[in-house]
């Protein structure tokens, strides 16, 4: 039990740490990275807690976190990359979308 | 993103997964967390992913627009549908024990089963739907903000 409650707290050290990279973070990148880390993180800290509680059903929570964490990094890159969610993949991206600047 | 080959791999290798575990959630739903709204979503997510990856027309070559738009109102219509069957059988609308008047238990599972299956094919289809029209591309002549 210890050791349970020793990782959650480690665990939510690093969350603060991240949080301070994705607030800090000077590139958009940097931010990126920060929220999948911390999506990562999330994945780990809802498994933790689970078993703190006695609910290992947590688990089930935490893959669908785990799956659907990746997503959300591949819109925002596509988006900063593309500016359109739906491009299609098989035609060159349009070299006027990226020079856009994206608010 | 037609250099992105890790991205591609990995989309390839997730869909399924995602695929298979949104039917995992949909079917444990009585027994573990989830049910038809979150099975609908995750399921949702998996197209999201493949026309992130492979680009919308890809996408809606697998799940034309048309078909979306069938499949939102065919889960409203086994919803509701499951509840007039009830209804008929002698029980109030949705009242899934009048299902099966023989064993009233087997008949409220039946009923939950069939309930949560419209629910996800609902949510699923309107999820893909409000994809479709948020990464569509805008039109020339629609008059924005720029």
């Amino acid at each position: 039990m210890a050791l349970l409650v020793a990782t959650t707290l480690a665990l939510v050290a690093c969350m603060v740490m991240i949080l301070a990279r994705a607030l800090l973070g000077p590139t958009v990148y940097d931010r990126v990275m920060a929220v999948n880390t911390f999506g990562t993180t999330t994945v780990m800290m809802i498994a933790m807690v689970g078993y703190l509680m006695g609910r290992p059903e947590f688990l089930d929570i935490a893959i669908a976190y785990a799956l659907i964490n990746f997503i959300g990094t591949v819109a925002v890159l596509k988006f900063f990359e593309v500016g359109i969610l739906g491009a299609d993949s098989s035609s060159p991206s349009e070299p006027s979308a990226r020079e856009k600047p994206v608010e | 993103m037609q250099h992105d080959l890790i991205l591609r791999i990995a989309a390839k290798l997730l869909i399924p997964m995602i695929m298979l575990y949104a039917l995992y959630v949909q079917f444990h739903g009585d027994y573990g967390p989830g049910g038809g709204f979150q099975a609908g979503v995750i399921f949702a997510v998996s197209i999201f992913l493949y026309a992130l990856v492979f680009g919308l027309p890809a996408a809606m070559r697998v799940f034309s627009p048309t078909l979306v738009q069938a499949l939102a109102a065919a889960g409203v219509l086994l919803y509701a549908g499951v509840g007039v069957v009830s209804m008929i059988s002698g029980g109030n609308f949705l009242d899934y024990g009048a299902l099966n008047p023989g064993d009233r238990a087997l008949g409220e599972h039946i009923g939950v089963l069939l309930i949560e299956l419209g629910v996800g094919i609902t949510v699923a289809a309107v999820m893909i739907m409000l994809f479709y029209l948020f990464a569509s591309p805008i039109d020339a002549d629609d008059s924005g903000g720029h």
